[in-house]
């Protein structure tokens, strides 16, 4: 996701419509000169979860930067909103959380809410940009899946762990093969097992 | 048994950073850096206040666990975290973010310790001074990391 700062490499921020939802004034702030000056023109600044809403409801978003609004987080509240209850195409608007703190009580909220990524404040203009960037490229699936709703978080497909898949029969294949594993090996111990040592005893 | 939907939409962000015209990320990056410079007096005064407020929370805390005390202490906290940065101090938004640990390990196990918050503070006004170096921080950043994850 490495972006290199003194690219001559050419992107346009300027037709997209960024929805941002900070409370904050200065947090507000600080997103707005670093969306601005990566040179997006259409702004929707949202320092309630209402106004934040009310936009999503009436406008095209390409982009939500969203803030979790800690301590009480309900800046995750509007993003799983969003995925579950705004139109299309509003409910795949790739979604930014930006988070200055996550206590221990919000981790999962967090995490489950629908958004595509988490950054850390403090911000840099470069790591938002390249975030910017893998959210627009990576054209990844959304999955509808009992109580998640959002981005597909993988970030690669390694298959199943350890190469052993969660159908049942895949689960037996996996202990057979253990087992079949742990017998050779028992046998192949017992056929190179080393002779008996004599025992040794001290003499009086 | 659960039911997985997969859809793939077309996302319009995509097509939108194609489009001719717009910004070398360099010079982006620049502007972006230039726009944060000019709220380096607001940060500084924003962060000033934050900390006044702090220190009056702090002050009213008392020596016993008050959960409702460190919530509102952990409310100012949280709000000065990434203005550090934009004022070029940014081992306040490292202080600023062991604080918010630290009181929400507290918070979590109903304990309270005064002098792991008062050094919390102390270090978050020592983080401001004027001309104190990245180096001359560090010592000061590690020691408040051990002090929260203490409470871990």
């Amino acid at each position: 996701m490495s972006l290199d700062a003194t690219s001559r490499a050419r992107f346009n921020l300027e037709r997209a419509a960024v929805l941002l939802l900070d409370a904050t004034p200065l947090g507000m702030s600080i997103l707005v000169q670093i969306v601005t000056g990566l040179g997006a023109k259409t702004l929707y600044r949202c320092a309630t979860v209402e106004q934040a809403r009310e936009v999503a409801l009436n406008y095209e978003i390409d982009l939500a930067i969203v803030d979790g609004m800690a301590p009480t987080g309900e800046g995750y509240d509007f993003v799983r909103w969003l995925r579950t209850e705004a139109r299309e195409p509003n409910c795949y608007t790739p979604v930014l959380i930006t988070t200055a703190h996550t206590p221990a009580s919000d981790v999962v909220r967090a995490r489950d809410c629908g958004g595509h990524i988490i950054i850390k404040k403090p911000i840099a203009p470069k790591v938002m940009l390249e975030r910017i960037l893998w959210v627009a490229r990576e054209g990844r699936p959304f999955l509808f899946s009992g109580s998640y709703v959002g981005p597909d978080r993988r970030f690669r497909n390694d298959g199943p762990p350890d190469g052993v898949g969660r159908r049942r029969e895949d689960l037996i294949a996996a202990q057979t093969a253990g087992q079949q594993a742990a017998a050779q090996q028992t046998a192949e111990a017992q056929a190179c097992a080393p002779l008996p040592q004599p025992e040794v005893r001290q003499a009086s | 048994m659960s039911h997985v939907r997969f859809v793939f939409p077309k996302i319009r962000l995509t097509e939108i950073l194609k489009t001719p015209g717009g910004l070398a990320v360099a010079d982006a990056l620049e502007r972006a850096e230039a726009g944060l410079a000019t709220l380096k007096p607001r940060c500084l005064k924003e962060l000033a206040n934050l900390l006044a407020d702090a220190e009056a929370v702090f002050a009213d805390l008392g020596p016993a666990f008050n959960d409702g005390g460190l919530a509102d202490l952990y409310a100012v906290a949280v709000r000065g975290i990434g203005a550090g940065a934009v004022c070029g101090c940014p081992g306040v938004d490292e202080a600023l973010t062991s604080l918010c640990d630290l009181i929400d390990h507290l918070r979590t196990s109903g304990r309270y310790d005064a002098e792991a918050v008062g050094v919390h503070l102390r270090a978050w006004r020592l983080l401001m001074a004027p001309g104190l170096s990245q180096d001359d921080a560090r010592p000061v950043l590690d020691g408040l990391r051990k002090v929260s994850a203490h409470y871990a």
